[in-house]
């Protein structure tokens, strides 16, 4: 009979041991943090952080294999580039302006965008709440943030509208400001687009320039590295937002701004800039290290040493010897000429990955903004002319003497030459001459008329299918 | 008392009898004397047990019929007067309705049990040269599909029970070992030999038992045990040799690849590579055998040593062995050791059992199912045939002149090894309360524990070292530890009472994981060491900084539930379950969910009105109904809103990875299933036919939602689906006698999917499949393909209608063409046996599913001219009156058509085995108990019209980087002393 006792209480203890309560089904993450636990202001600062990172997304800038839509997307799509026999079919849609609505690049490349914008929603989500007591802290980081938003919703327009004139009334793209998940904007018109992209730069522009400390020291490591978006990318950002947009003088303002405060770099630190080694002329850098992709590899892969895509001779033959760019931005290897632009960082340089920093914003295409503006404008070609001239000189070509429609041409060659593979090419030909004309290896995708859908990208089928309110482009 | 003296006044007829002394003795199959054998007078309960030598001895009435009973063999009834007093004990053979239905948490007379549970014995599958134990149940047992994509050596096989029951949460059951919840596909360290049955649990009151994690069907696994018998001890070997299966899709050869770049025109212009005629002519003879350089005829072997025996208190059951596959692509292979012990042990009322397993795997591995271009299983195919994998100086090539990888770098510089120890384990207590008769109490608890380390390196000479942070190698150390424990206990409560008998339980049950991950990667391996010691460190400049990396989970369910069963006269049956269960990983108030089933049964021969009838020896008509869930879905965590650590410029951060889901709750299967089972002719046929319909709620889908959000879909309980079958099986006895033994058997199992409801929406589309009210889960959704158009080698589509032809690709167009989930499978086999001698074979078979084949897409498309094609290409349109099925290489190239849809209806020799059991005599002179050898072939024929490999594609996409299934033939014998 003890013994019956005895094991009773055994087993009885034993089923209790560890289940008395509902406590054993309440575990939360060790790893990950719930959103509910985010209480303070640093922690928005970290989201921001989370905001960059997202921007090293495949899609965006730095592809692996067929991304990267807005660095190597703009130079295949337009006339720079030829696919090369180790081609691998990456962005041949883009080459050959076949993308269907369910084409996964773009779709890719819209969902990417949209990722970075929510993160931006998630750290001003909340903010106010810490502006009475941290103004200057929640100035910091609100400001890159709206920045930020803006920037990646105008990324989105260049490729999905058709028209960038300001008050354009055709279709815009979906300005999202809050974090929820429910939300089905519609794209309201490309007026209204540059509305929120202006009002966010303009606030970003107020709250970075009283911050609680400069945005770009966060370490000793970075204090000059430009990695961060300060006052000084704002003013970089409206300046090619207002050249898009046909506002000419606002363009030359904030033009200005930034090449006063970032001179050009000298012949000698030209090739510095693609190999790391110095931050002269960089506005904003993006920053990549070992690990990261490598920049402009689904065109020339270096370490792979494969070459999807051979540049051609028209743009080749532009640099003259004494041009710094020639040998910066183009190499013989394997008894090709390949892009030889993101080779490697200088630290790096005897075995290259083509991993280096993203510049998205730097002082030469300022001076090709103000220059075009002061041309368009009429009767600046004196100032404009300086500034093609200026920026010549410095990288080692012919200065010249254009007037009119010539200035202006030659100032679309210089940015062809100058911003080959940062992704410009096709944006430019479509807000200015808006017809592709290829001549070399171009088969039958020789020419891209002004009236053809494929200027502006398909609304992805999977937005299409989601989004009640969203409208697919003409042509689609 | 009364009772007591009621019972005596029964038995008093008894001693009125004139009583005879009966002795004899009782063998098995093989007239191996059987120890331990209850030998009772029918009717009675006067009896007694047979010794170590098989023999008994009682004293009975002369009129009585002797009942002798052991578990593992059909019962037996001699009457006194026939004067046969040695017997002979047949094993319970798996269709014998007499046999038990063990759950995992009952052991249950399968005459008396109304859910619908199909049992495999070990012995009968476990000869196959195959890794992973759940693979073997392949075609056995009616409603279980098994779906093996791949034949790498220790690779996890896709199992569905009676359809999908979900689209996005996992569909792979429930496998329990000796009543501990082990991790599917995780079996490559289990020896499949210590099985000694599976028992597929499929229907509702089977499957409630299981509560949240029950839905997908239950896989119950029981490890042999020790007997009260003399120690046997046994050993086996196996040989085998492996060979490549044919594949349909065929490629070019040099001559066809030079004559494809030279002759036949495209947008980017004729002979990419600039070969002049006398280049080509000399390049058009090279044709090094790619194939032949990655795949090899490969070897398996085997060694099991076991042990059996015990006596009345203590028995056990060890074994140890040794199982080593290579794979059939150079360097792959498993290498498993495995041992174990189970113990019972018997001290009263008490009763303590013990299971533990301990198994070491190591396996080389190389990357599969993926199109990635360095992967050796794609690269082989894609390179140009007249490449040649060594140079002049004899070194190997990395890559030929389009750019593609030579799969040999790869495959022989690189390594990627799983080492991997599993511990499954448990102790069981079961005490009977001898104060309250019937009532005991129980408790078991046991764990599973998974250690893996993945060691993964990569050399710099190789492809894969192109993506490598400073290029020059890179070693991986990757540990994984999942730790599960289980603990049950339970009071249990049996009674017989006049016509009435019944049982109950009542449980409790919690089961809690951890899962703990971390590792590094090092980059510059430079010097002579391929494994961490190669590490360079590193520094600001070099690129070789590590990574390191480190998560944790911990999930818990919580559960209190009940098992009862009832029987009236032997003839009426019923079994109940109601079970609660909460889960750690659903929101706050949403956690605990309730399941519960009900099963009825009716034995109809036990009914006076069949007493007359000789044709049925038994039927049993069931039916059950009740409700499982299914909790495979998401992370431990999924329905909180989380942030994940991430960095940029050297700072860490916080990027969102997990949306907040709190009305996130499991499916729920609830099914109705109804079953006759039929034993007829004397025993010599058995047939089950059950049909089941099953609906589940809640059904888990990516509730789509605009992209601009920055996240395009959320999971959502959403949405109902319906499977709803019929199963079939059959076993026949030809032709018995003393010599002869043929038998067949047959299942088939027809499963019938309907999409019912998707919450207010008629589709979700996601890529190439659709989910659509009305329409087959998982179907397929694509432009129909309509050939090519004669006069410009346009590709043309089906418009929707079907019935315009267009030559303009639009999405919109696409329409269902199938569905990826087979309508029917099933198996079939026969044996015959004459004396010693045996021959068997199995079919497997699967029907009516279709496979987009994704690797056909990748060596059909034009644009991949600088890499080797499909023969097919051959035939692409070059004029105009071309009649052909390849479009023009002008034309724009378009994937997602039904062009690279087709049908993967197989029929499969899954194994033939002949073997030969040596007679005693020969045996008795070579002081062996048992002697047996054997040859089988696997897998030796395929009935199939795909183009690849295999068929067998569970996610309904062939991807590419196929490791072909195993064609094997091997030799073997079995020696018990």
């Amino acid at each position: 009979m003890k013994k019956t006792i005895l094991y009773t209480a055994l087993f009885i203890a034993a089923g209790a041991l560890f289940t008395s309560c509902k406590k054993s089904v309440e575990l939360d993450p060790t790893h990950t943090i719930g959103g509910d636990e985010l209480t303070s202001v640093d922690d928005h600062d970290r989201i921001m952080t989370g905001a960059y990172a997202a921007m090293r997304n495949n899609a965006l800038y730095a592809g692996v294999n067929g991304g990267s839509v807005w660095l190597s997307g703009p130079d295949i799509a337009a006339d720079n580039f030829y696919g090369g026999s180790q081609n691998l079919g990456n962005l041949n849609t883009l080459f050959r302006w076949n993308y269907t609505a369910d084409n996964t690049v773009t779709e890719a490349a819209w969902q990417g965008a949209y990722q970075v914008i929510r993160q931006t929603n998630l750290v001003t989500r909340g903010i106010d709440k810490y502006r009475a007591t941290d103004a200057t802290k929640v100035n910091r980081i609100e400001g890159q943030a709206r920045a930020l938003r803006a920037f990646m919703h105008f990324e989105l327009l260049r490729w999905w509208a058709n028209d960038y004139d300001r008050n354009a009334t055709s279709l815009g793209i979906p300005y999202v400001e809050v974090f929820d998940i429910e939300q089905m904007p519609a794209r309201g018109t490309v007026k209204q687009t540059y509305d929120k992209i202006e009002a966010d730069l303009k606030a970003a522009k107020t709250m970075l320039s009283n911050t609680d400390r400069s945005i770009q020291s966060t370490s000793a490591v970075t204090a000059t590295n430009r990695a961060y978006i300060d006052s000084l990318v704002v003013n970089a950002m409206l300046a090619r937002v207002y050249i898009y947009a046909n506002q000419l003088d606002s363009a030359i303002k904030y033009s200005t701004l930034a090449i006063n405060a970032r001179p050009l770099a000298t012949a000698a630190q030209f090739p510095q800039i693609w190999e790391d080694a110095t931050s002269a002329e960089l506005i904003w850098s993006f920053k990549m290290f070992a690990g990261n992709a490598a920049l402009g590899r689904e065109i020339y892969d270096v370490s792979a040493d494969r070459a999807s895509w051979l540049p051609v001779t028209a743009l080749t033959s532009l640099y003259s010897g004494s041009d710094v760019r020639g040998p910066a931005y183009f190499r013989v290897r394997t008894g090709r000429t390949v892009l030889g632009k993101y080779w490697a960082k200088s630290t790096a340089a005897g075995n290259p990955d083509g991993v280096v920093d993203i510049k998205l914003f730097r002082t030469a295409e300022m001076y090709l903004i103000r220059a075009e503006a002061y041309a368009r404008k009429g009767g600046l070609d004196v100032p404009a002319l300086a500034d093609l001239n200026a920026l010549r000189a410095i990288r080692g070509a012919a200065v010249g003497a254009e007037t009119g429609t010539a200035l202006q041409t030659a100032i679309q060659t210089e940015r062809r030459k100058e911003l080959v593979a940062e992704g410009h090419r096709f944006f430019d030909i479509k807000r200015t001459a808006r017809v592709i004309n290829r001549t070399q290896n171009c088969a039958t995708f020789c020419t891209l008329a002004s009236t053809n859908r494929a200027w502006a990208f398909p609304i992805p089928q999977s937005e299409i299918l989601a989004n009640d309110n969203i409208d697919q482009n003409p042509g689609y | 008392m009364k009772k007591a003296l009621v019972f005596f006044a029964l038995m008093l007829p008894v001693f009125l009898w004139a009583q005879t002394q009966v002795s004899g003795i009782v063998t098995d199959a093989s007239d191996a004397p059987l120890p331990g054998v209850s030998v009772s007078v029918k009717g009675t309960r006067t009896g007694t047990t047979t010794g170590a030598d098989g023999r008994y001895s009682i004293s009975v009435p002369a009129n009585a019929t002797l009942v002798f009973s052991i578990v593992g063999y059909t019962n037996q009834e001699v009457s006194v007067a026939s004067g046969q007093f040695n017997v002979q004990l047949k094993e319970a053979e798996a269709n014998d309705l007499r046999e038990v239905v063990i759950t995992g948490y009952t052991v249950q007379n399968k005459r008396t049990y109304t859910g619908s549970t199909a049992k495999v014995a070990g012995a009968e599958v476990n000869l196959q040269p195959i890794a992973s134990l759940e693979q073997l149940l392949q075609g056995k047992a009616p409603g279980l599909l098994i779906q093996s994509q791949s034949g790498q050596p220790g690779s996890a096989s896709s199992v569905t029970i009676r359809g999908k029951g979900s689209v996005l949460g996992g569909t792979q059951p429930l496998y329990i070992v000796d009543g501990i919840q082990v991790t599917a596909n995780d079996f490559s360290s289990i020896n499949p030999t210590d099985i000694e049955t599976y028992n597929v649990l499929k229907d509702a009151v089977s499957t409630s038992q299981y509560g949240s994690r029950g839905a997908n069907g239950v896989i119950v696994v029981t490890t042999k045990r020790g007997r009260n018998a003399k120690t046997v001890i046994n050993y086996d070997y196996q040989y085998g040799v492996q060979q490549m299966p044919e594949s349909k899709l065929k490629l070019m050869n040099s001559r066809e690849k030079l004559d494809y770049e030279l002759n036949y025109d495209r947008p980017d212009g004729v002979n990419p590579f600039g070969w002049t005629q006398a280049e080509a002519d000399s390049l058009a003879n090279v044709n090094p055998d790619w194939q032949d350089l990655v795949f090899r005829k490969s070897v398996t072997q085997q060694h099991v040593l076991s042990a059996t025996g015990g006596n009345d208190k203590t028995r056990f059951f060890l074994s140890g062995s040794i199982f080593d596959q290579q794979g059939l692509v150079r360097t792959t292979g498993l290498k498993r050791y495995t041992g174990r012990m189970n113990l019972d042990h018997t001290a009263g009322n008490l009763k303590i059992g013990l299971s533990t397993t301990l198994g070491y795997s190591k396996r080389s591995g190389t990357p599969e199912n993926d199109n990635v271009v360095n992967t050796p299983l794609n690269a082989y195919r894609w390179i140009l045939p007249y490449f040649t994998p060594y140079a002049a100086d004899g070194s190997l090539q990395l890559a030929d002149p389009g750019g593609n990888y030579s799969p040999l770098p790869d495959l022989l510089r690189n390594y990627n090894t799983r080492r991997q120890i599993k511990g499954v384990g448990a102790i069981s207590l079961d005490y009977k309360i001898a104060a309250v008769k019937g009532l005991s109490v129980r408790t078991q608890w046991g764990i599973d524990f998974t250690d893996t380390q993945n060691d993964i390196y990569t050399d710099r000479n190789t492809q894969s070292n192109t993506v490598v942070p400073g290029r020059n190698g890179a070693f991986q150390f990757a540990t994984a530890r999942t730790f599960r424990f289980t603990g049950t206990s339970s009071v249990n409560y049996e009674r017989k009472s006049g016509d009435h008998t019944f049982g109950a339980g009542l449980f409790h049950e919690i089961v809690n994981r951890r899962a703990t991950s971390a590792g590094y990667t090092g980059f510059g391996l430079v010097g002579p060491f391929k494994n961490a010691a190669g590490i360079t460190p590193g520094t600001p400049t070099n690129s070789f900084i590590p990574t390191v990396n480190g998560n944790q989970v911990n999930d818990a369910i919580l559960s209190y539930f009940f098992i009862g069963n009832y029987d009236y006269k032997n003839k009426y049956f019923v079994n109940v379950t109601g079970r609660r269960d909460g889960s750690s990983r659903l929101a706050e108030g949403k956690k605990f969910v309730n399941y519960g089933g009900i099963g009825l049964g009716w034995a109809l021969t036990s009914e006076e009105f069949m007493a007359n009838q000789n044709i049925f020896d038994n039927i049993k008509v069931k039916a059950s109904y009740g409700s499982a869930g299914n909790a495979d879905i998401g992370g431990a965590y999924e329905a909180i809103e989380q942030f994940s650590s991430v960095t940029y410029n050297g700072i860490g951060g916080l990027a969102i990875s997990n949306l907040r889901k709190d009305q996130l709750s499991w499916e729920t299967r609830t099914t109705l299933n109804a079953g006759v089972d039929f034993t007829l002719l004397k025993n010599a046929l058995t047939i089950g036919f059950e049909i089941y319909s099953s609906e589940t709620k809640g059904l888990y889908l990516n509730r789509q939602l605009s992209s601009t959000n920055g996240v395009s879909s959320i999971l959502t309980n959403m949405g109902r689906l319906r499977n709803a079958g019929i199963e079939l099986s059959a076993a026949y006895t030809v032709f018995q006698n003393k010599d002869w033994n043929v038998n067949v058997n047959g299942n088939w199992t027809t499963n019938r999917s309907k999409v019912l409801e998707l919450d207010g929406n008629n589709e979700i589309i996601d890529g190439i499949s659709i989910n659509r009210v009305g329409e087959r889960a998982n179907s397929i959704y694509l432009v129909r393909y309509a050939g090519v158009d004669p006069d410009n080698g346009d590709a043309l589509y089906y418009q929707a209608d079907g019935k315009t032809i267009t030559n303009q690709y639009d999405p919109n167009d696409a329409v269902i063409v199938g569905s990826f989930d087979p309508k029917g499978f099933g198996g079939f086999g026969a044996d015959v046996a004459y004396k010693g001698i045996s021959l068997s074979a199995q079919f497997v078979y699967t029907y009516g599913y279709k496979i987009y084949n994704q690797a056909r897409v990748d060596i059909e498309n034009p644009q991949y001219y600088t890499s080797n094609l499909h023969r097919a290409l051959l035939r692409e349109w070059q004029q105009p009156g071309d009649i052909t099925d390849i479009p023009s290489s002008f034309n724009d190239f378009f994937e997602n058509t039904t062009r690279f849809v087709e049908k993967g209806d197989y029929i499969r020799l899954r194994n033939v085995m002949l073997s030969y059991t040596l007679p005693k005599t020969v045996l008795g002179r070579w002081k062996i108990s048992n002697l047996r050898v054997f040859a089988q072939g696997q897998n030796l024929v395929t009935w199939t019209k795909f183009l690849g490999y295999d068929p067998e594609v569970s996610s309904g996409v062939l991807t590419g980087a196929v490791y072909p299934a195993l064609k094997a033939v091997t030799i073997g014998a079995s020696i018990g002393l």
